[in-house]
């Protein structure tokens, strides 16, 4: 386990819990997807500094699919019509969560920079 | 989502993750990687395919209870294996949890669940306490319930009624006996029961001159009618009189039958009554009653008015008692304070009366059984779970959780308990139901038995408290099972732990524990039936037969009429070639106390008369019952019509303490009698009290209605019964039979709740003692398997046999006898809960202890035998060759 860990990155950040679900929803907004796809973009939007353990992104889909927070669906991906992935869309619930946790997190990472650096705030 | 889609979501997200690795392989080709070396990293990126799956269907849900199916499943394989165990304790818990269900049953049917009429816990029982009369609760005379009724503000009123037997004909139909309450037209309005049909009584109904009318029991309606809907307005024919029927009560009504409600709450059951058919009205002419006098003739109910406490109405009804008190003529009683007392009791309470110990009895000992089962069973489990030890360890060396590893070792219990479970509610349903049918004990609101939700919850219950106690303690067991040195070792050395014998000593020593305090209590009741059986009676019962008839109403008129054929059924019945001799009396025997009376001398105006029952009897009753003369002589046919009178030895000291009584004058039942006799105390009233004084007088004065027979055979009394009913039909086809019987046959009835309580517990004690005899047998054989090798070192050594059968019982003896010591130290602390139902019996009793210490010694030495036996006979050469 130590050696494969020592080969990956020094300055990735671990994801806190449930933040996770958040930017799925987030990556969602910007329409339907497969599992491959949201972690590549979590991974690329975030310039390869939050990576996503695949397999933890599995049980998050699952988790939030309960919820019906997504949904999902088994389509042919773009062109090639032979193969077919499962795509996650966001449900009108899952928007409105996503709305909620936004700005939730907005008020935390605010707090937060407050607390950390109160110089720049003065 | 549902689980049988589970198959298919599986696959679902297998695909899925099957894609992924697909598109980062892909990536990882095309960024110039090799096929081999792409398929790695893609993998490595994705994680651990299984453990993903595992999580994902943690989310989904469900995991749990595909666990808990796994486990049940592994666990019925394992129960197959051993199919003489799973039967025998499925037997057993089955047994167990049956047994405490049904009794559970009728504890609630009976003890818990509140009585039909609404807000029934405001119905009260109202008794009167007469200081002249001993004080003990009767019911009120009606004269001061009027009273009572027009002055109390705590209650909404008084309804009396009185319960009896009548010949009754539905239109069409032969006579039959059936169950009449008569009742003042109030009782429904009291009790808040609506009719089904009709109408109930309106007030003033039922006086003399009114037209007779009746409400009938929707049994009743459904029994002589069939249920016609045009009932009302018909006619039935009670004792000869046309009654007509103007209502049907609901089919949900009960009523108390005359066994639990009774004018004279220390009574006997009667055996005769049945459950009441027919209401009919009754309207009191207060002015015209006695003011000291008509008490216990009628039960009196009463509603307390919300919100108003027991105590509260009491209070007050002893008030108006006081008033009552004051405004009674002169010269009838007392007229200091407290002459006159009423109390109020829970109409529930006085309906159960003394069932309620025997059913908690019932309840706590079937509960104890259940738990010496349930210990048996938790003693095997422990022994199987320890030779699954090393499965176990080996489970719990790959990482499996605890919580899982603890599931699983309760599963096995939870088949067995289930199984159990279902079949105790199945016996228990049956078992009620033909308990119902036959009635072998006469019990309050039996009718009202049945199943439900409660009792379905308690067997559950009961089921998971058997499954806990039978699978926990093994189960716990083997949570602390240490991997490291269960997979080391050979199986043979690690059985006998310390802790596990610990245990296990503990199991039997419960066990003997419970089974000693079950075998102590039912040797008193076996001890008291017996005395109640053997006790001296004072008359006997071989070859006597009874017969009760029920006079029509035509006869009540005359007393010349009646005399008339109390003299054609002897005549008919004296000839009868297999009868020794017959006789009229006037009550039946061990049905309690009836037509109390004063007697006194008349030379000693002066003296306190103490109560005494009035009997009527013909010449020959003495000879009949074999009741002992003890000075002056019975009753002879020439004693016919003449003012004489016998009386019991106990009367006779009352009145005349040592002096002699005979020739001396009695004053009773109004008139002035010779006493020419007094006979030996008899229980004749009831098997369970002390003699009652008795005043025996010839039928031929104020000749009762009460029509009783009773004849001596010469063979088997069962032998005359049809002679004895074919001679009332031939001479008198007017008179119903209400039932003939032998003597000994209405002692057993009414020792019908101490047969059957013995009985019960005499099953439960054996089935108790059974259980501890196989746990003892099952934990030396275990121990000697376990030290088989220890054995075989001992006896090469040069161990005899016999230290060897010293060694195996030494296994057991300790919990063993701290078992006996604590049953008996329990039962010794519980006294009080059988004290009451017990007859002639103490409930600490020595020779008792003694008896059931040496029982148990007995059984256990049985027990524990064979496999001391086995441990002698170990052969050092084959337990010391390795495994």
């Amino acid at each position: 386990m130590s050696s494969v860990m020592g080969k990956e990155p020094r300055n990735r950040i671990e994801l806190l819990q449930g933040t996770l679900d958040m930017l799925i929803l987030r990556t969602l907004q910007m329409g339907p997807a497969h599992g491959h796809q949201i972690a590549k973009h979590i991974q690329r939007t975030s310039d390869e500094l939050l990576q996503v353990e695949h397999g933890s992104l599995y049980p998050a889909l699952h988790r939030l699919e309960r919820k019906e927070l997504i949904q999902a669906k088994w389509e042919p991906a773009g062109k090639d019509l032979k193969r077919e992935f499962k795509y996650y869309r966001l449900t009108p619930a899952g928007r409105k969560h996503l709305r909620a946790e936004e700005s939730r997190w907005k008020l935390m990472s605010e707090a937060i920079a407050r607390i950390l650096w109160p110089a720049t705030e003065t | 989502m549902r689980w049988w889609r589970r198959k298919q979501k599986d696959d679902d997200l297998k695909r899925e993750l099957q894609a992924h690795l697909e598109l980062e392989e892909a990536e990882h080709r095309e960024a110039g990687l090799s096929a081999d070396e792409a398929q790695f990293a893609a993998r490595r990126a994705l994680g651990n395919r299984t453990r993903i799956q595992e999580d994902v269907r943690q989310v989904w849900g469900w995991t749990w209870l595909e666990a808990l199916l796994t486990d049940l499943r592994v666990g019925i394989r394992r129960l197959k294996k051993s199919p003489g165990f799973a039967l025998a304790s499925v037997i057993t818990l089955g047994l167990g949890i049956g047994a405490g269900t049904a009794v559970f049953t009728l504890v609630n049917s009976v003890l818990l669940e509140p009585l039909v009429y609404r807000e029934s816990d405001r119905l009260m029982v109202a008794w009167e306490h007469v200081r002249f009369l001993g004080g003990d609760a009767v019911g009120p005379n009606p004269r001061h319930v009027d009273l009572w009724a027009r002055r109390a503000k705590a209650v909404t009123g008084f309804a009396s009624f009185s319960q009896g037997v009548r010949a009754v004909s539905p239109e069409g139909q032969a006579t039959q006996i059936a169950g009449t309450v008569v009742c003042t037209p109030n009782l429904f309005d009291l009790l808040e029961v609506r009719p089904l049909l009709g109408r109930t009584f309106r007030a003033g109904e039922g006086a003399r001159g009114e037209p007779a009318t009746a409400v009938l029991t929707h049994a009743a309606w459904q029994s002589w009618f069939g249920g016609r809907a045009d009932i009302l307005g018909r006619t039935i024919r009670v004792e000869e009189a046309p009654v007509e029927v103007v209502g049907i009560l609901p089919p949900e009504f009960q009523f108390p039958n005359a066994n639990a409600l009774r004018a004279f709450p220390s009574g006997q059951p009667k055996s005769g009554v049945r459950e009441p058919a027919i209401f009919r009205p009754v309207q009191f002419n207060y002015g015209a009653m006695e003011w000291n006098g008509n008490y216990g003739n009628w039960v009196t109910l009463t509603r307390l008015r919300n919100g108003v406490t027991a105590a509260a109405a009491e209070a007050e009804l002893n008030t108006v008692q006081g008033q009552v008190l004051g405004e009674m003529p002169a010269g009838q009683i007392g007229k200091q304070p407290g002459e006159l007392r009423a109390s109020l009791r829970p109409m529930q309470d006085v309906m159960v009366g003394d069932a309620r110990s025997g059913l908690w009895l019932l309840m706590a000992s079937v509960g104890g059984l259940l738990l010496l089962a349930c210990l048996n069973l938790a003693n095997a489990q422990l022994g199987r779970a320890l030779s699954g030890s090393r499965d176990t360890a080996l489970r719990a060396a790959l990482g499996a959780a605890r919580l899982r590893l603890l599931s699983s070792a309760l599963a096995e219990s939870l088949i067995l308990a289930g199984t159990g479970g279902l079949l105790g509610v199945g016996l228990a349903a049956a078992g009620l139901a033909a308990f119902q049918r036959y009635a072998p004990v006469d019990l309050p609101r039996l009718s009202e038995v049945h199943l439900n939700g409660k009792v379905l919850l308690f067997s559950l219950l009961m089921t998971l408290a058997a499954c806990l106690l039978a699978g926990l303690l093994p189960a716990l067991r083997t949570l602390k099972t240490d991997p490291h040195s269960a997979m080391q070792q050979g199986s043979a050395r690690t059985h006998g732990s310390r802790s596990s014998h610990a245990a296990r000593s503990w199991l039997i020593g419960f066990q003997v524990f419970g089974c000693t305090a079950l075998l102590l209590v039912t040797g008193l009741f076996v001890r008291s039936l017996v005395h109640l059986l053997n006790q001296d009676k004072g008359f006997e019962t071989a070859h006597v037969a009874v017969a009760e008839l029920r006079l029509p109403p035509k006869y009540y008129q005359k007393e010349a009429d009646r005399v008339a054929i109390i003299d054609s059924l002897l005549q008919g019945l004296r000839a009868l070639p297999d009868v020794e001799s017959a006789a009229y009396m006037s009550a039946m025997p061990l049905e309690g106390e009836s037509w109390v009376e004063f007697a006194g001398r008349p030379d000693r105006p002066e003296q306190k008369g103490p109560m005494v029952n009035a009997r009527w009897v013909s010449a020959g009753y003495f000879e009949t019952t074999r009741q002992r003369l003890l000075a002056g002589r019975f009753f002879e046919e020439r004693d016919r019509g003449r003012d004489v009178a016998i009386l019991s030895e106990g009367e006779a000291a009352a009145l005349w303490g040592q002096e002699d009584p005979i020739g001396g004058q009695v004053k009773l039942l109004g008139k002035t009698f010779h006493v020419i006799g007094v006979v030996a105390d008899s229980k004749s009233a009831s098997l369970k009290t002390a003699p009652v004084r008795m005043a025996y007088v010839q039928y031929t004065y104020r000749t009762p209605a009460n029509m009783l027979f009773v004849v001596r055979a010469r063979e088997a009394a069962s032998a005359v019964v049809p002679a004895m009913r074919a001679i009332v039909q031939q001479r008198t086809p007017d008179i119903a039979v209400a039932r003939i019987k032998t003597l000994d046959a209405q002692l057993r009835d009414s020792l019908a709740r101490e047969r059957f309580q013995t009985f019960v517990l005499s099953a439960f004690g054996a089935a108790a003692l059974a259980l501890a005899m196989v746990g003892i047998y099952s934990v030396l054989s275990y121990a000697v398997a376990a030290r088989r090798q220890e054995i075989g070192v001992r006896m090469a050594l040069g161990a005899r046999r016999t230290s060897i059968y010293r060694l195996t019982v030494e296994v057991a003896s300790r919990p063993v006898l701290s078992g006996l010591l604590a049953g008996v130290i329990a039962s010794v602390a519980g006294r009080r809960l059988v004290e009451n139902s017990l007859f002639g019996t103490k409930a600490i009793d020595p020779a008792l202890v003694a008896a059931v210490v040496l029982l148990f010694l007995a059984a256990a030495t049985l027990a524990a035998f064979l496999p001391a036996r086995r441990a002698a006979c170990i052969d050092p050469m084959e337990a010391l060759r390795p495994e």
